[in-house]
């Protein structure tokens, strides 16, 4: 019963415009993204004026790194980095529209009397979105590994790819969905409790916004232990630690970017996939609860 | 239950806040019957459908669908049941067909039964085309469409023929007969009374969440039958006077006229009973009512 639901979200979902205009965004900002720096180390090496000129902005252990998301296999770590900050909105609003819109549109009705067990309609929906998030990380790294492919080439960056590298990618792109699952079932907990996509796109991106504001939070973990322990049951701190392992199976060190990042603040890994999985769960809950016991009514 | 019974409510009963939407309903629908359920806008007709599709959960009381409870047993109450509820609802970003495909995906129904229903509400040639694009009588068609996918053998149908031309309205009209003749209980809400007169073998009539009149169509316009007439001067003195023969039921000033609940075949006696009294009748007749003239009586909407 399970997989004719999953299938029947897989249709609506494979179908539908939005999902095909946010894979196109998310593909254009990472091709921006990577191009961009590029263009930055091409700058800075004097590529593009055949070493005449080089304007030299970055440290050396900046530059680096740079040239390690852009060649393999940092490339990947660079492309799952993307999945985990504009993906995770991308994949709100997706998530957003595919529970919120069965409200607004009136198809919930439809479909409920088709299919009365409203647990498994949300499972179903909530793994045919996981596996829209998995095409469009596969997307991503296919245009990340020809951007890498051609800024290699151009710039003359190493790159070693083992067999080793690749396994490490199945685990991070796993990984990279685990980071975004929590923001996905409170974006349908917000949808179900608004019945509208709107609702839905509205609290998740809310409750991204402050908990990537909270994140900031993590220095006051430097005062004592028990601060520390306090705001590492925050998610954000969880997050950014799956997010920071996930850069490091493949080569990268996001603090050297991203400066405001202690990683002796953050919690351990078990911790954080504990602590996510607890948040999972409870957003999980919510959601379906809220489903369950909700009248539904017709179109918003 | 009885196994005659396609639905039974007991007591059922839907409050919101301090607003009771149905209140304490009793319903008995059975096999093959096509049923009418009747009553002004907010009378909770929809919100007892909703009920009987485990969309809304009562406060009270209980509903059974097929033999089992919609609570308890959504999945078996439902397995059979076709519905189509107020305004259609659909992907708009999806064809007609595809938009079939995703409930019988969803209920585990072939996927041959999607050309079936189709056909039945003739609309193959269009199926291939997005609803977006879809005229409201073409929703309608494919809202119906939906209802037959699970070869159902409870329809409940709520306005069919809403924004259908004439000529379409009178193809729903003969579908829901054939269905009905094949064995199918339909349960049919319209505002449309000349169409529940035609279709329905029995109505029910909320007013308010109560139900306020229930009942086979012909029974129900029988107790509507008298004597409607005008006299010539005081009515009120020839009401007084008619309402003292034991053969006269009831009598109501309605206008300028009375009706008089008493045999038909008496009319000749009562004109001459009055005249005698000195209470000349200007007018008999007899009184028959139509479904929509008794709404408007029981719903007080007169």
């Amino acid at each position: 019963m399970l997989h004719n639901l999953f299938a029947a979200e897989w249709l609506k979902l494979r179908k539908r415009p939005l999902a095909w205009a946010l894979l196109a965004a998310f593909l254009g900002l990472l091709t921006l993204y990577l191009g961009l720096w590029a263009l930055v180390i091409a700058l800075q090496d004097g590529t593009l004026s055949g070493g005449r000129l080089r304007v030299e902005v970055l440290s050396a252990a900046q530059t680096a790194q740079i040239k390690r998301q852009l060649s393999f296999p940092g490339v990947f770590g660079a492309v799952l980095g993307q999945v985990n900050s504009v993906g995770g909105i991308l994949a709100v609003i997706l998530a957003a529209g595919a529970l919120g819109s069965d409200f607004g549109w009136g198809t919930l009705r439809a479909q409920l009397i088709r299919a009365p067990a409203r647990g498994r309609y949300l499972l179903a929906k909530l793994l045919a979105l996981l596996l829209a998030l998995v095409c469009g990380v596969v997307a991503g790294l296919a245009v990340g590994c020809l951007i890498a492919l051609v800024a290699g080439m151009a710039l003359g960056l190493p790159s070693s790819l083992r067999g080793g590298d690749l396994l490490a990618l199945g685990a991070g792109i796993l990984r990279s969905l685990y980071v975004i699952l929590p923001y996905v079932l409170v974006t349908f907990v917000c949808a179900a409790s608004g019945r509208s996509a709107l609702a839905g796109a509205g609290g998740g991106l809310i409750f991204l916004a402050l908990d990537v504001g909270a994140g900031s939070l993590g220095s006051l973990g430097m005062v004592s232990d028990a601060v520390r322990f306090v705001v590492n049951l925050m998610l954000q701190p969880n997050i950014n630690r799956l997010v920071v392992e996930n850069a490091a199976l493949f080569g990268l060190d996001p603090t050297v970017l991203a400066s405001g990042l202690d990683l002796a603040t953050l919690p351990s890994l078990t911790q954080a996939t504990l602590v996510v999985a607890a948040y999972c769960a409870l957003f999980g809950y919510g959601a379906w609860r809220l489903l369950a016991r909700r009248d539904i009514s017709g179109a918003g | 239950m009885s196994t005659k019974n396609v639905i039974e409510t007991e007591n059922l009963t839907r409050r919101y806040g301090a607003r009771l939407a149905v209140d304490g309903l009793n319903l008995r629908v059975g096999r093959g019957e096509i049923f009418g359920l009747l009553g002004p806008n907010g009378a909770g007709k929809t919100t007892t459908i909703a009920m009987l599709l485990g969309l809304v959960r009562p406060s009270a009381g209980r509903a059974l669908v097929l033999g089992h409870d919609v609570q308890a047993d959504p999945v078996a109450a439902l397995r059979r049941v076709g519905a189509m509820i107020e305004t259609p609802a659909f992907y708009p970003y999806l064809s007609g067909y595809d938009n079939l495909r995703v409930l019988a995906l969803a209920g585990g129904l072939p996927e041959v039964r999607i050309a079936a229903t189709l056909e039945a509400v003739e609309l193959t040639d269009r199926a291939r085309d997005r609803v977006r694009v879809y005229s409201q009588g073409m929703r309608q068609r494919l809202a119906i469409a939906a209802a037959l996918l699970p070869d159902p053998e409870l329809i409940i149908l709520d306005e069919p023929t809403n924004g259908l031309d004439p000529a379409g309205t009178a193809e729903i009209r003969a579908l829901i007969r054939r269905l009905a003749a094949g064995g199918r209980t339909i349960v049919l809400c319209s505002h449309i009374l000349s169409e529940v007169e035609q279709l329905c073998g029995r109505v029910a009539i909320l007013k308010a969440g109560r139900l306020v009149a229930e009942g086979a169509v012909a029974e129900l316009l029988r107790r509507e039958r008298g004597l409607r007439l005008r006299v010539e001067g005081d009515s009120s003195r020839a009401a007084a006077l008619l309402a003292a023969l034991p053969w006269v039921r009831a009598v109501e000033q309605r206008d300028a006229a009375l009706l008089v609940d008493a045999p038909v075949e008496r009319a000749a006696e009562l004109n001459a009973y009055l005249t005698h009294a000195g209470v000349p009748v200007a007018e008999i007749g007899v009184h028959t009512s139509n479904l929509e003239q008794f709404f408007l009586e029981v719903t007080g909407d007169t």
